[in-house]
């Protein structure tokens, strides 16, 4: 089916029923009227919340669908945005005004693809030496390399990155169309956010569903078959980890002018970590549990700012939280929201065959049942059964 | 006659002078105390076939209990040293029954990734205990005094740390392919459901390792108290330099984890000299060296 007979068809069932596309038609309504209705912070935190979301998604290409676990993604997060930031204070001044008002715009889209770009060169050589490696070996080499980009960073080689300073990132206003814009604006910058990561997903997305995606899984699920029907799994996880260097440098790109400044932390292994703990969180098996992740954690971690009692000692809590997840939630977050729109539909059903008393019954069963399944893993875990994926 | 041993006098001062020696010192004790962790490391993942993200903050750990006992309980260095090595050994332990032997069966990723938790939580429990300063120990008394070796004075416990690593390696060899236990944790880690089925206690012997393995780390740390000052974070700076250590030598192999360690401390004693900074980014470079020409480490393909 062609795209546009998809379309059609995405519309027509979202007109009908809560299938996926409504929700997403839903979704995407509210995020253009986002900065209208929501206080300032919350769209600050809102971008940040996109940039996390690509961040996870693109590290899930390499994990949940390659499956090779890279633990130095901020290798080029950190990378992108730190070409972003020289390209900006080193060249920016040297691009001739004759461009006129609209230059910032253009210096700025400019220094974005050279940050890509040179994420791009980076990866190239980097991902063929990882690829090289199974797959303790590829975590390992990914996380010392990701560290050896903060310890260069942090020894500020020839004045280019400022060592533990950072670089300012500071976004002027163009004259687009008669019309002045900051571009540091906060509605604004969310507009131009929200356009980049709606592309960057749609990508990403027609990646994982491509010939090229199903390689990936093929990959992830037996290599040794996929090398026997002829696949070249060392080139082609190397194609996907290039791939991935790409959306993650885009995502670093777009945080940068966010938090007005790159610094040698965005290298460091915990922001690696955030990458990993969304996808796991979220699920990796499925396209949007990285999305639903890191939607989790960066609200998470919001409301613990909330409580200073909790705040003070959050990356306990993180810890804790990662380790039930991966003991007890196989599937992450997302297999949770899923099965939670899943048990949602059965209570539609009921209501539609017994009314309100249905719904009734049907809900005390069903959090019965669930919670007598908790207790019985739980009992089952303390006497020291084995714990099966679910 | 005596002309020749004069000349060969001569000579040898010569070498000593220009050797430098002090900085080969160093760099061997550095490597002394890596040696200890990378070991630790080895260890566990040669037979259990889990990388323990969590070893550097285990070392830490061992860290601040060997000053904690030196400095303000009990005052006596040495009773730090085993606290600290069977206190890592028991948390190794609870982390191992408790947590990691419910996934065998998983993928290593997921096992890898819970190891990874841990470090969040230990590094929270020990800002929780100790604070986020820097402490400092003192050298331990017993060797409070300075050795004269080919013309350089070193200190003794540096000294000390060198043979002590030589004597860890050398024992746990022994231990390995001389005994009974060596044996059936050598079976175990080739195979591990033969072992079971000609009635190795595999639970046992795995938990046994990762005990040996989380002791070593916890020592290393408590030794390493006297020698550099410890704050929150070098649990975080020891798991990249293991890691490196562990590559360049290669994961499973002890010879390996021995001469990556005097590798990386080698570079680290001499690395300042060569290019600023060079102790911190030099590691990577033979990392990446050893990796194009050689993946599976120098020593690579298991003990």
């Amino acid at each position: 089916m062609s795209l546009r007979e998809r379309t059609a068809e995405s519309v027509a069932s979202a007109r009908t029923g809560w299938t996926k596309a409504r929700i997403l038609a839903i979704t995407l309504a509210f995020l253009l009227v986002a900065p209208f209705v929501l206080p300032e912070f919350q769209v600050f935190v809102l971008i940040e919340v996109f940039v996390f979301v690509l961040f996870a998604t693109s590290f899930n290409l390499l994990y949940g669908y390659t499956g090779l676990l890279s633990f130095g993604h901020a290798l080029f997060y950190a990378g992108g945005a730190y070409g972003l930031a020289i390209f900006l204070r080193d060249i920016g001044p040297l691009l001739p005004a004759a461009l006129g008002g609209v230059s910032p715009l253009v210096v700025f889209g400019f220094a974005g693809v050279a940050g890509v770009i040179a994420i791009t060169l980076v990866a190239i050589p980097v991902g063929y030496l990882s690829v090289q490696l199974e797959e303790i070996y590829f975590a390992m080499i990914t996380l010392a390399f990701g560290m050896g980009l903060y310890t260069v960073v942090l020894q500020n080689p020839g004045g280019l990155t400022n060592g533990s300073e950072g670089i300012l990132v500071l976004l002027g206003s163009a004259d687009v169309l008669g019309l002045t814009v900051q571009l540091g604006s906060r509605t604004t910058y969310y507009y131009f956010v929200l356009a980049v990561f709606l592309l960057s997903m749609y990508a990403l997305w027609r990646i994982v569903v491509s010939p090229f995606g199903a390689v990936c899984k093929s990959i992830r699920e037996n290599p040794e078959r996929a090398e026997a029907i002829g696949i070249n799994v060392t080139r082609h996880q190397w194609l996907t980890f290039i791939l991935s260097a790409m959306f993650t440098a885009i995502a670093g790109i777009l945080m940068a002018p966010h938090h007005n400044i790159v610094s040698p932390e965005m290298a460091y292994w915990e922001t690696s970590a955030v990458a990993v703990v969304s996808a796991v969180l979220g699920g990796p098996s499925v396209f949007l549990g990285p999305a639903f992740g890191a939607i989790a954690f960066r609200y998470l971690r919001w409301i613990i700012t909330r409580v200073p009692a909790l705040e003070a000692h959050w990356e306990l809590a993180f810890g804790i939280l990662l380790i039930v997840v991966i003991l007890f939630l196989n599937k992450g977050v997302s297999g949770g929201v899923y099965s939670f729109a899943g048990w949602l539909r059965r209570v539609e059903l009921a209501y539609n065959s017994d009314g309100l008393e249905g719904v009734r019954n049907y809900i005390r069963e069903s959090v019965q049942g669930k919670l007598s399944a908790m207790v019985s893993t739980t009992t089952r875990y303390l006497k020291g059964t084995r714990i099966e994926g679910n | 006659m005596a002309d020749g041993r004069r000349v060969c006098n001569a000579s040898v001062v010569y070498l000593l002078e220009t050797i430098p020696i002090r900085e080969i010192f160093i760099g061997l004790s550095i490597g002394s105390r890596l040696f200890l962790i990378a070991l630790g490391l080895s260890l566990i993942f040669g037979v259990l076939g889990v990388l323990n993200f969590a070893h550097g903050a285990l070392y830490m750990i061992g860290a601040f209990i060997g000053m904690s006992f030196t400095t303000e309980l009990v005052g006596n260095f040495w009773i730090g040293l085993l606290a600290a090595g069977l206190t890592v050994g028991l948390i190794g332990v609870v982390i191992e029954s408790g947590f990691i032997r419910r996934i065998y069966d998983r993928p290593k990723l997921d096992q890898l990734i819970l190891t990874f938790a841990f470090i969040f939580v230990i590094n929270e429990l020990v800002l929780l205990t100790w604070g986020t300063g820097t402490k400092t120990t003192p050298t331990p008394q017993l060797l409070d005094f300075d050795v004269a070796l080919l013309g350089a004075s070193f200190t003794a416990y540096r000294v000390f740390l060198i043979l002590l690593s030589g004597t860890v390696m050398i024992t746990l060899w022994l231990v390995l392919q001389r005994t009974f236990v060596g044996r059936v944790v050598r079976a175990t880690s080739t195979d591990r459901d033969m072992s079971a089925l000609l009635g190795v206690n595999v639970p046992r012997v795995y938990t046994g390792v990762f005990f040996v393995g989380s002791a070593l780390t916890g020592i290393g740390g408590a030794l390493a108290a006297p020698i550099q000052g410890i704050t929150p974070g070098i649990g975080n700076q020891v798991i990249i330099q293991a890691f490196i250590i562990v590559v360049i030598g290669g994961l499973g192999s002890f010879v390996g984890a021995f001469a990556g360690a005097m590798i990386i401390g080698l570079i680290n004693s001499f690395g300042v000299l060569v290019i600023a900074g060079g102790d911190v980014f030099l590691p990577f470079l033979v990392m990446l060296l050893v990796l194009i020409f050689r993946p599976t480490g120098l020593f690579g393909g298991g003990s």
